[in-house]
C-alpha cells in the first residue's frame, strides 16, 4: 500500500505536501538487487521494507591450513625440588623437541639422563631458620622458662611451619622427655592425661625464637658487619616486645567481642569524628582564606573611605555581591546559621539513645564548644568566655563604638603613623629600623594583640619624644652656633673699629636677623642629614 | 580473526601454574564418592556411597542398586556416621569401581580376582601381582575428613600405594581443599554434608586444629527431621517410595492417595527400603524445605509484636507431591524442620536420639571455631567464609549464615563465599583438589612410591599435615 492510496482513503489533498527529497534519499543507497532480492524489495513500494542483509557465513571454518593433527607425547620429567628423584609424565607437544627416540635398546638410558627439571622447582623456596649447637646454647641462649629440649621443639616446629605462628601454636604439643620409653606407643593418651607444663602463648613463642635468633644471628656475625637488611631483622627481632603484643591482643579481643549496641556507637562515634574533620578541614580553609584576605597588599593607598562603619558596610555588601556565587564566602559571614545542629548529619543521628549524646558532649570538650544539644535549643546563644580566655583572646568591652566606628587593630596601630607626614613617618620608621624592629608601611606587625599595640603605641609615643627632643637639641645647637658666630663676628668688628658707631650696630642687627633665618634652614637640612646618618 | 583460540600448545602454563601429570582426584563422602582428572572442573567419576550386598555379590553401580527386583539385597554404606572410613574393603572396592569405571582404563581381569566379587581366590593372588594396576600411571590425591584417625589414613595410602600401584599419592583436609576451591588459603569453612557438619579454620592452607567443630546437623540429620515431621504431622504422611507403586492416579491436595502397589515375590529389605525412601526425602529436601532467613530466628518475636512464625504462615507455601500421588501444602513447617540447624530447642524431637544441644547448632561452631585461632587471624577469617557441601543448597541458607554471623559479630565485617553452581557448592572439595594436583608446584608435594617404600605408611602423618 502507498501514501496514495492512505491519502486517498483518508480523504486527505493529494500530494498536500511534496516529499520529494525523502524519495531521493531513499533511491539513492538502495542496493543494486537482483532476481528474487529485488522484487521482495519492489513488494515494499515507496515505503521500502526492513530486510536484515543475509549473512552467509557465520564462523569462518578453521581449518585453513590442512597440516596434520600435532603429536603429543607424555613426556617423562623429574622435579629437583625434590630429593626422591619422582618422575612424573606430562604431555608435550612432540615437536617441540626434535629427533624423537625411535631406537628403544640404548635410548632407555640416554632419555633418563636428559629427563627435563620442572619449571617450577624453582619456586622452592625456604624460610630460613638458625641453628644453634649444643655449646651455643649453653653459653648464650639459656632461659629460665625455656628447657633445652623444649626449644629445640619449637624450632623444630619453626623449620615444619615456615614461622606461620598461629600453625606453630595450633600444634604446640610439648610433652617434656619421660623417662619410660615403653609409654612411647601411648603417647597420644599419654598428651591428653599430662597436662602439659606450661601453656605457652604464640606471644611466649614468638618472643623465645625471635630471642634466640637474634643471638645466634650476632654469633655468627657482628652486628657491625651485617648488612643493613639483616641489621633491620636483628633489630625487629631484638626489640619484639611480648608484653605489649599481649596488651594489643587483648585490646583487640575486647574490641572483636563489642556487642551489637557498642558497633553501633563506634559507627556514630566514626562518623562524628569523620565529621568534625570535615569540619576542621573547612574552618581551616576558611582561615586561610582571611588571612589572604588579610594579606592583599594595601597598596591600593587610599583605605579612608572603609574606615568609617558605613564605609566598611559598603565594602562588605560589594564584597557580597561580587562573589555570591562563592558559597563558602557567604558562610563566612553568616558563620552563625552553619551551626552542626542544622548540619547535613544530624538526622541521622536522631535514632541514638541518651548515652551516645554524651559521649558525644564528652568528646567535643569540657568547655561545651559545639555542644550540639545547646546549640539546637538555642542557636544564637553564645559561649562565654571566661575571664583568663578573653584575656588571651584580647576581647575588650565598649560602650560604644567610636565615631570612626569598628576598625581592625592593625589600623588603628597604624594611625598615628599615617596620619604623620612623610618625612615623619620616614623618621619613625628609620627609628624603629634602628631599634630592630623590622618595620615598614607596607608590611604589618606580626602579632597583633592588644598588648602589643599598646606597646607599640607607647614606642612610637616614644619616639615621637625622642625626635622632638632631638629637634629642639639641633635647634638650640644651632642657635648656640649662631650666636657663637655673631659674637666673634663683633669681638671682631669691634676691633677693627674701636670708636663703632650707632649706624653700623643697627645694620648689625637686621643682620643677625637674617642669619637666624637662615640658620633655620640650615638647621632643618643639618636634621635631615643626621637623619639620613641615622638611616644608615 | 582476533578471537582465534590459543592453540595449547601454546597456552602459558607457567602463568596459571598448572602442570598436568594427569593425577587423579577422589574425594569420598558418606553420600557419594567423586572421582577426576586433576584441572578438570567438575568430576567425571561421580557415584553413590551405597552399595549392595546380595547374597555374595557386591553390587555398585547406580542403576542395580536401586532395583528392587534382586533378590536379598541389602544396602550398605562402607562409611561411618562421622563421615570417615569403617569398612575398607568395601571402601577399596567402592572407590576401585568408581576410578576404573571411568577414568582408567577398566581391565577386567578374572572375575575371581578383580575385586568386585568375593574374595576367597587366595591362590590366584600371584597371578593378580603380575597385572597392571589401576593406577599405575596417574598419581593419586585423596582427600579425608579433619578427624580422620591416624591408622585410616596410613590405611589410605597403603591401598593406594599396594592395591592400585600409585606413583604419588596425597592426602589433603577436605575442608582445605573446599577453601582452595572457592580460591583461598585462609577461610573459615563451613561444609554440610550428609552425615557430618563441620566447621573450621584454615590458614595457609593448613587445618588450625584447635578450630575443629564438627557436629550431625547435616544432610542426614535433616532427613531424620523431614521424617520426623511426616510422621507428626496431621493427618500423618505414609512415606512410600517409588519401587512400590505400580499406576496411580491425581488427587487433589490433602485428599488420600489412589494408588495400586507393586507386588514383589520376594522380601525386600529395610535397608534397601530406607534407601528409596532416602530418595523421596531427599526431593522434599532440595524442593520444598527452606531455611528461615528473615530478621532474627524463627521462634522469636517480630519488632513489630508479630511471631516471625506467624509471618512465615502468611507466605504462600509450596506443594511436595509423594510418589504415591498424594500431595499437600506446606506452610511453615517446611522451615521449622530445619531450624534446629540455627537453635537447637526449635529441633523436632527423633525418636532415639539425643535431643540436639545448642554446641552442635551452628552458630555455636563458628563461635566455638573461631575462639579457637589466635586473634589476629580472626578478621581474615570472618571475611573469607567459605560455605561448601551439599546441605548449604537447602534454600536461604547463606543469607540466614550471615545473619547468624553479623549478630554474632556486629564490628566486624563478614564476607560469605558460596559458589553459586549447585556442582561447584556439592563438590567443592574435589574442586579444590582438582586445582591442587594441577599445580606445577605441588608436583615437590606428592608422597613418591619410593618415599613410602623407605619410610612406610606413616610418612603420610608426617607429610601430610
Ligand atoms: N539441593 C539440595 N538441597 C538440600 N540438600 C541437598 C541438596 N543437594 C544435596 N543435598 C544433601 O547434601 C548431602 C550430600 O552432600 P555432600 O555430597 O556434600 O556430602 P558428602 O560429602 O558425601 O558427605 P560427608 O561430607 O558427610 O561425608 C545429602 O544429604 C543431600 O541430601
Ligand atoms: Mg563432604
Amino acid at each position: 500500500m502507498t501514501s496514495h492510496d492512505v491519502r486517498d482513503m483518508l480523504d486527505l489533498p493529494q500530494e498536500g505536501t511534496p516529499r520529494p527529497t525523502k524519495k531521493q534519499k531513499l533511491n539513492g543507497p538502495r542496493p543494486v538487487l537482483k532476481g528474487l532480492a529485488r522484487e521482495v524489495q519492489n513488494l515494499g513500494g515507496d515505503n521500502p521494507i526492513a530486510i536484515v542483509p543475509e549473512v552467509t557465513v557465520f564462523k569462518k571454518r578453521r581449518f585453513a591450513t590442512r597440516k596434520p593433527a600435532a603429536k603429543w607425547d607424555a613426556r617423562p620429567f623429574k622435579n629437583s625440588a625434590r630429593q626422591d628423584g619422582l618422575i612424573l609424565r606430562h604431555w608435550r607437544r612432540k615437536d617441540d623437541k626434535p629427533a624423537a627416540p625411535t631406537v628403544d635398546g640404548e635410548g632407555e638410558e640416554k632419555k633418563v639422563e636428559e629427563i627435563e627439571d620442572s619449571t617450577f622447582a624453582k619456586y622452592n623456596v625456604q624460610v630460613n631458620i638458625p641453628d644453634y649447637t649444643d655449646e651455643e646454647y649453653n653459653l648464650r641462649l639459656q632461659n629460665q622458662e625455656w628447657t633445652k629440649h623444649e626449644t629445640d621443639y619449637l624450632f623444630s616446629l619453626c623449620r615444619e611451619y615456615d614461622l606461620r605462628f598461629p600453625v606453630i601454636w595450633d600444634r604446640y604439643e610439648y610433652e617434656p622427655p619421660i623417662p619410660q620409653p615403653s609409654e612411647g606407643d601411648a603417647a597420644e593418651n599419654a598428651g591428653a592425661l599430662i597436662v602439659p607444663p606450661k601453656t605457652r602463648t604464640v606471644e611466649d613463642m614468638k618472643a623465645r625464637y625471635y630471642s634466640v635468633a637474634a643471638t645466634v644471628m650476632a654469633l655468627r656475625k657482628p652486628p657491625i658487619k651485617m648488612n643493613s637488611a639483616e641489621f633491620n631483622l636483628h633489630e625487629v627481632m631484638l626489640n619484639f616486645n611480648p608484653a605489649q603484643e599481649t596488651a594489643r591482643k587483648k585490646f583487640a579481643e575486647t574490641a572483636f567481642h563489642r556487642t551489637k549496641d557498642e558497633a553501633a556507637e563506634e559507627q556514630s562515634l566514626l562518623l562524628e569524628l569523620k565529621r568534625i574533620m570535615a569540619r576542621a578541614d573547612k574552618l581551616g580553609e576558611e582561615r586561610r582564606e582571611l588571612y589572604a584576605r588579610l594579606e592583599a597588599p594595601p597598596s591600593n593607598g587610599n583605605i579612608a573611605p572603609y574606615t568609617t562603619s558605613q564605609g566598611l558596610a559598603q565594602l562588605v555588601s560589594q564584597l557580597a555581591s561580587a562573589d555570591r556565587s562563592k558559597k563558602h564566602r557567604k558562610s563566612l559571614m553568616g558563620g552563625e546559621t552553619m551551626s552542626p545542629a542544622t548540619g547535613p548529619n544530624t538526622s541521622t543521628q536522631q535514632p541514638y539513645d541518651r548515652r551516645e549524646s554524651s559521649v558525644r558532649e564528652s568528646i567535643s570538650g569540657p568547655s561545651g564548644l559545639n555542644n550540639k544539644k545547646g546549640s539546637s535549643q538555642n542557636p544564637t546563644e553564645r559561649r562565654q568566655l571566661t575571664e583568663e580566655e578573653e584575656r588571651i583572646y584580647g576581647v575588650s568591652r565598649h560602650d560604644r563604638i567610636g565615631t570612626s566606628g569598628p576598625a581592625f587593630r592593625q589600623e588603628k596601630i597604624l594611625k598615628p603613623l599615617q596620619s604623620k607626614s612623610a618625612v615623619q613617618q620616614q623618621k619613625i620608621t628609620n627609628v624603629l629600623n634602628e631599634l630592630g624592629i623590622p618595620y615598614s608601611a607596607s608590611t604589618r606587625l606580626i602579632m597583633p594583640t592588644a598588648e602589643v599595640g599598646e606597646g607599640f603605641d607607647a614606642l612610637l609615643h616614644s619616639i615621637n619624644n625622642l625626635l622632638d627632643a632631638r629637634k629642639l637639641v639641633d635647634k638650640l645647637q644651632g642657635e648656640i652656633a649662631t650666636a657663637k658666630a655673631v659674637r666673634a663676628e663683633r669681638e671682631r668688628v669691634e676691633r677693627e673699629r674701636g670708636e663703632g658707631g650707632a649706624e653700623v650696630k643697627r645694620e648689625e642687627g637686621v643682620g643677625i636677623a637674617e642669619s637666624r633665618k637662615r640658620s633655620a634652614s640650615v638647621m632643618s637640612a643639618a636634621s635631615d642629614r643626621s637623619g639620613k646618618r641615622l638611616k644608615k | 580473526m582476533a578471537s582465534q583460540p590459543l592453540t595449547s600448545s601454546m597456552q602459558p602454563t607457567d602463568v596459571y601454574g598448572g602442570d598436568e601429570v594427569s593425577a587423579i582426584i577422589l574425594d569420598p563422602g558418606f553420600s557419594s564418592v567423586r572421582a577426576g582428572f586433576a584441572g578438570e572442573d567438575t568430576p567425571k567419576s561421580f557415584y553413590t556411597s551405597y552399595y549392595g550386598v546380595a547374597g555374595d555379590r557386591t553390587i555398585f553401580s547406580d542403576e542395580d542398586i536401586h532395583n528392587p527386583l534382586i533378590k536379598d539385597l541389602e544396602i550398605r554404606n562402607p562409611m561411618s556416621k562421622d563421615g570417615v572410613v569403617e569398612d575398607w574393603d568395601a571402601a577399596t572396592q567402592l572407590w576401585e569401581y568408581a576410578i576404573t569405571s571411568r577414568l582408567t582404563k577398566f581391565k577386567q581381569g578374572d572375575p575371581r580376582t578383580n575385586g568386585l566379587n568375593d574374595k576367597d581366590a587366595d591362590v590366584e593372588m600371584d597371578a593378580a601381582e603380575d597385572e597392571e594396576k589401576p593406577l599405575e600411571e596417574h598419581p593419586l590425591l585423596m582427600t579425608e575428613t579433619a578427624w580422620n584417625s591416624s591408622k585410616n589414613r596410613e590405611k589410605s595410602i597403603e591401598i593406594a600405594m599396594e592395591n592400585w600401584g600409585c606413583p604419588a599419592f596425597w592426602l589433603a583436609r577436605n575442608s582445605v581443599m573446599a577453601a582452595f576451591g572457592a580460591g583461598r588459603a585462609t577461610a573459615l569453612v563451613i561444609d554440610l554434608g550428609a552425615s557430618t557438619a563441620s566447621v573450621m579454620c584454615i590458614h595457609d592452607g593448613l587445618i588450625l586444629k584447635k578450630s575443629v567443630q564438627k557436629s550431625n546437623v547435616a544432610g542426614n540429620w535433616v532427613s531424620s527431621q523431614v521424617r520426623s515431621l511426616f510422621n507428626n504431622s496431621e493427618p500423618k504422611v505414609e512415606l512410600i517410595p517409588h519401587y512400590m507403586i505400580s499406576a496411580k492416579t491425581p488427587v487433589d491436595a490433602g485428599a488420600p492417595a489412589q494408588a495400586t502397589f507393586q507386588n514383589f515375590d520376594h522380601k525386600i529389605s529395610d535397608s534397601f527400603r530406607a534407601l528409596e525412601e532416602e530418595r523421596v526425602i531427599s526431593e522434599f529436601k532440595e524442593s520444598v524445605v527452606q531455611v528461615y532467613n528473615g530478621p532474627n530466628r524463627l521462634n522469636s518475636t517480630h519488632p513489630s509484636g508479630i511471631p516471625n512464625i506467624e509471618n512465615v504462615k502468611a507466605m504462600p507455601g509450596r506443594v511436595f507431591e509423594f510418589p504415591d500421588g498424594s500431595n499437600q501444602m506446606w506452610g511453615a513447617d517446611r522451615m521449622s524442620v530445619v531450624e534446629g540447624m540455627w537453635d537447637e530447642r526449635a529441633a523436632l524431637p527423633v525418636a532415639g536420639e539425643p535431643a540436639l544441644t545448642k554446641a552442635q547448632t551452628i552458630p555455636e561452631m563458628v563461635k566455638a571455631s573461631i575462639s579457637g585461632v589466635d586473634m589476629d587471624l580472626r578478621a581474615a577469617l570472618l571475611q573469607n567464609v567459605v560455605v561448601t557441601g551439599g546441605t548449604t543448597l537447602l534454600q536461604g541458607f547463606t543469607d540466614r549464615l550471615h545473619n547468624e554471623m553479623v549478630n554474632m559479630y556486629p564490628g566486624a565485617r563478614i564476607k560469605i563465599q558460596a559458589a553459586g553452581l549447585t556442582t561447584e557448592r556439592r563438590f567443592g572439595s574435589w574442586v579444590g583438589g582438582s586445582i591442587l594436583g594441577s599445580l606445577g608446584t605441588f608436583h615437590q608435594m606428592w608422597i613418591s612410591r619410593k618415599e613410602y617404600e623407605e619410610f612406610g605408611a606413616s610418612v603420610v602423618d608426617k607429610r601430610c599435615k
